[in-house]
């Protein structure tokens, strides 16, 4: 399912930290890398996806730059509420390309997965993609 | 259009005026808090702050930090990693001036190897008799730090807009640059 976006699955970002206009949340979910959201200031920062329906997800793999600690959290429930913690990782510094980084999440049901970047290597970071493997 | 958000803190010797300042920044350039009292914590204020010529804004958290020596290191634990410095002295006062480096060197523990841009701002400029910095010599430890140097006057409204101003252009024009760096990126 990896080669599918998210958006083209009915996902939705319906929670982003961030806004600059010219690079979207959207842009996360689209599974294009060259397309990006980018945080404006400050940590941590967090964004939320929201699956058309309960998904089964055995891993989530991250595309972004400069974030160094990320925390993910899931819910089964209809609203962006009550998360539980799924998984978390140290990420490591690259220089002059993007992060990738899969995270298992054991394969749990969600209808929204929330990703929480507490830290970051630089004053400001971006998500380029986040995908999905069932 | 763009809001940015930036961890701004507002550090200097006891009694330069951070907190006038603040109070300056707080009021638009209205207020001046004419009674002393000694900040003994930190104090919050947001200020929003448009880039000029750009439709981009710059959210302001200001970090209103006690500079007394026996109360700094309480405070630090409240500062966090920051966006920004406003590096505030007594232009009458030789010895705030000179303290300035070691605030730098404070500063510089908190940024965990990040550029931090910012502001020195010589404050008290209406005391012009009783000046001891000359503002050459400030400007040039300004430059020396890679920070931008403003004289202002709390209480005679003087200037107070400019270093808001400096910190929101140069956080700013951080964000272009590492904009720009993030959409030359190579895939992962």
């Amino acid at each position: 399912m990896i080669d599918s976006s998210l958006t083209s699955l009915g996902a939705k970002v319906v929670v982003a930290t961030s806004s600059d206009e010219n690079h979207p949340p959207e842009n996360i979910i689209d599974g294009n890398t060259t397309t990006f959201w980018m945080s404006t200031g400050m940590f941590p920062q967090e964004f939320i996806i929201c699956f058309a329906e309960p998904t089964m997800i055995s891993a989530v793999t991250v595309d972004s730059f400069n974030v160094k600690h990320l925390k993910i959290e899931k819910n089964t429930s209809q609203n962006a509420s009550n998360f539980a913690f799924v998984g978390e990782k140290e990420l490591e510094h690259t220089d002059g390309h993007i992060q990738t980084n899969a995270v298992s999440l054991n394969g749990s049901s969600a209808t929204h997965l929330r990703f929480i970047i507490t830290s970051g290597y630089d004053h400001f970071v971006s998500v380029h993609r986040v995908s999905v493997q069932n | 259009m763009v809001k940015l958000r930036a961890r701004c803190l507002l550090l200097g010797d006891a009694a330069v005026g951070k907190s006038a300042l603040c109070h300056m920044f707080h009021s638009d350039g209205t207020l001046f808090q004419k009674n002393y009292s000694m900040t003994t914590g930190v104090g919050l204020l947001m200020k929003c702050v448009n880039v000029p010529e750009t439709n981009d804004s710059v959210e302001l958290y200001i970090i209103d930090s006690a500079g007394k020596e026996t109360l700094v290191e309480a405070c630090e634990k409240m500062w966090g990693q920051p966006s920004l410095l406003c590096l505030v002295f007594d232009l009458t006062s030789e010895q705030s001036f000179a303290s300035c480096s070691h605030w730098m060197e404070r500063v510089h523990a908190h940024c965990e190897g990040l550029h931090v841009p910012g502001v020195l701002v010589g404050n008290k400029s209406d005391l012009s008799a009783r000046r001891e910095v000359q503002g050459s010599v400030a400007q040039e430890w300004a430059e020396s730090q890679g920070l931008e140097y403003h004289e202002t006057s709390a209480k005679e409204m003087e200037n107070c807009d400019a270093p808001l101003l400096g910190l929101a252009r140069a956080f700013h024009s951080l964000y272009q640059e590492r904009r720009e760096t993030i959409q030359n990126l190579s895939p992962g």
